[in-house]
């Protein structure tokens, strides 16, 4: 069911890429020490919804760095995965923020995060199957329509799953995708918390990912839990430094796609910037790594479905 | 083999506020027993990340009551009232109406006044940005026709009205080193506002806050003035006026 | 009327020149700082944007809440009501 028109027309459209290199959620507390030092940070990401308001100091930080690095906005209130039609005043807020910092990439979540008009401030999980295949679809057609742009629709961290689903995560992306023309944003992090919480292998999932369509990765540290039966939990809380498994896993997905823009994420018990830029240049080392002369881009497209 | 139940956001959603129910039907673990604290982590997500956004919102609360009596208060505002929208700034809204009927803070009769006044200067972090009116200007002024003049204020000037000292109480808790002793024996009504990026809160003058709510309505200085004395026997013009320019709260005075 | 208005139009435009040369030396007299005018409050935070979105789960467990929340270790104690001392009073679950 190749939904022909608009998705085309979107994917001629696309913008200019965020560059492949390393770049850095930013947050407030961090402002000064960028200023200062000017990093040499590939890129910077933010949350959509914190630059909402009308005016002052979110705009006035954003503004500025705009204007010194590439930048990528995270939305995580569109609902994308919801059962109900998409915030239709949240999406022309969204539509307004990216026409004002035309950034490189928009990209969301596989997700929801509203009930009825409360925001629940968490990614929660859906089941994949024909229903929810279809909201999700016709949800990116219609961010797309209304932005005019290709998206990044992210692989997320899960807790637990549907007795209901009949599609891996990696099948109902790739019907997403084709369906839509949207692109994908790959979590690694969450990728191997999936993979702990639910027992599968992450290597297998990162071999039978998309990667082609894969425009960024997104990489941050988890926090570690126990469920009833005393299995292990892995939370992804971005309250770490990036774990020596997802930096492996991480070199094995740039195996495959090749050298493309990668975020550190870190949320929660934000460490001071040199710390943060510590990360961001071990993943910007790998990268340069990948950049090297004889390094094919995209080697192995795996067959898909093989796990998850 | 039974048909899979649908997946019901409403019924997932309740499960997620109340920790009395049980996770909704339809999940799948690693296990067959049901999944309490694979669903704990939701629960954990979504009432952990709400109270953190209200102890951001509300930092001045949280230090007159402590981490531990904030959140658990916080907790319960959470229950009760979920953001409205995803701009999380936002959120709070109602907080301090939440926390003028809370029994266990009612000993501190100031802390809603306090949250009013935090939330007040989250509002005008977040304001439409203007240029204050420069004082250049103001002394071009034709004085003598003040009086029918009207004020236009910069978009994120807002007054906070209390019985309680709350600017002194705000400025005594922002700092890091530990509060100073302060005795409750006046009101102060705050005059909030945010002439550039940085958020201001004022200590009106006696009658500052019929002055400015005046202005505010369209009032003239005339009137916003005779307004004032009439609620304050000891209401100071010029002090009010100082404050007015002091403050930049203005962005015109429309002779 | 007149006379009256005459004498509140005069006391306004007194009173503005009074306040304007009073924020004019202030401003003079604080030159050389970075906020001009002396009665700002600047706090630690005040030009921090408030509460944002995440897109991490939380480490922490508090979704329950415990039973009781018995806490004297705020500020609060150090404010004084004509009453005396605010104190708080236990939150039952």
């Amino acid at each position: 069911m190749w939904a022909p028109s608009a998705s085309e027309r979107i994917c001629e459209r696309r913008n200019p890429a965020l560059p492949a290199r390393a770049g850095v959620g930013f947050k407030d507390a961090h402002f000064t020490a960028i200023e200062e030092s000017a990093p040499a940070v590939g890129f910077f990401e933010v949350h959509a919804e914190n630059f909402m308001g009308a005016g002052g100091p979110p705009h006035a930080r954003l503004t500025r760095l705009r204007r010194d690095y590439p930048l990528s906005i995270h939305g995580v209130g569109l609902s994308i995965g919801g059962a109900q039609a998409l915030d239709r005043a949240h999406l022309g807020r969204v539509k307004s923020l990216v026409e004002r910092y035309e950034p490189a990439v928009f990209s969301e979540h596989l997700a929801w995060s509203t009930r009825a008009t409360s925001f629940l401030n968490d990614l929660l999980p859906l089941p994949y199957n024909e229903t929810t295949l279809k909201r999700v679809v016709a949800h990116v057609d219609e961010v797309q329509e209304a932005l005019g742009r290709r998206i990044l629709l992210e692989n997320p961290a899960t807790y637990l799953r549907f007795e209901s689903s009949i599609y891996s995560e990696i099948d109902f992306l790739g019907e997403v995708v084709h369906r839509t023309g949207c692109g994908l944003l790959l979590d690694v992090n969450n990728t191997y918390v999936c993979a702990v919480n639910h027992g599968f292998v992450a290597e297998d999932y990162i071999d039978a990912f998309q990667m082609r369509q894969v425009e960024e990765i997104h990489l941050a540290g988890y926090a570690e839990d126990m469920d009833e039966v005393r299995g292990r939990l892995r939370i992804d809380a971005h309250c770490a430094p990036v774990s020596v498994a997802v930096w492996r896993l991480y070199e094995r997905a740039l195996s495959r796609r090749g050298s493309v823009a990668t975020l550190i994420e870190w949320d929660n018990d934000v460490p001071a910037w040199p710390i943060l830029m510590a990360e961001a240049m071990r993943a910007e080392n790998l990268l340069e790594r990948r950049r090297l002369p004889g390094d094919d881009d995209l080697r192995s497209e795996a067959p898909h479905g093989a796990v998850a | 083999m039974a048909p899979s139940p649908e997946f019901d956001q409403e019924e997932f959603v309740r499960a997620l506020l109340d920790p009395d129910l049980p996770p909704p039907a339809g999940l799948k673990a690693t296990h067959d027993l049901p999944p309490l604290r694979r669903f704990a982590v939701y629960r954990n997500n979504v009432v952990v990340g709400l109270i953190d956004a209200l102890a951001e919102r509300f930092p001045v609360c949280l230090r007159l009551v402590g981490e531990e009596f904030f959140r658990a208060m916080a907790l319960r505002h959470v229950r009760r009232s979920l953001p409205r929208t995803p701009l999380l700034f936002e959120y709070g809204e109602d907080f301090a109406e939440f926390v003028a009927g809370f029994e266990p803070a009612r000993s501190l009769p100031y802390l809603p006044d306090v949250a009013s006044l935090e939330y007040a200067m989250g509002r005008a972090c977040h304001a439409v940005d203007a240029t204050p009116l420069p004082l250049d200007l103001v002394r071009s002024l034709p004085l003598e026709r003040l009086e029918a003049a009207t004020a236009s204020f910069h978009p994120s000037t807002q007054v906070v009205p209390s019985d309680y000292p709350i600017v002194s109480i705000w400025r005594a808790n922002m700092a890091t080193d530990p509060p100073r002793s302060l005795t409750l024996d006046h009101a102060e009504d705050a005059l909030v506002v945010r002439p550039r990026l940085d958020v201001e809160a004022h200590a009106l003058p006696s009658g500052g806050s019929a002055f400015i709510e005046t202005l505010m309505g369209g009032g003239a200085f005339g009137e916003a003035a005779s307004a004032a004395s009439r609620r304050a026997k000891d209401f100071d013009l010029t002090a009010n006026l100082r404050m007015l320019l002091a403050s930049e709260a203005l962005t015109a005075i429309n002779i | 009327m007149f006379e009256k208005k005459l004498g509140s139009a005069f006391m306004i435009a007194g009173a503005f020149a009074a306040a304007l040369a009073s924020v004019e030396t202030a401003k003079a007299e604080n030159a050389d700082q970075e906020k001009c005018y002396g009665v700002a409050l600047k706090g630690k935070n005040d030009c921090a944007a408030g509460p944002g979105t995440t897109c991490a789960g939380s480490a922490s467990k508090n979704y329950q809440g415990s039973a009781w929340k018995y806490v004297a270790k705020g500020t609060c104690t150090a404010i004084v009501t004509p009453k005396g001392k605010g104190s708080l009073e236990p939150i039952a679950n």
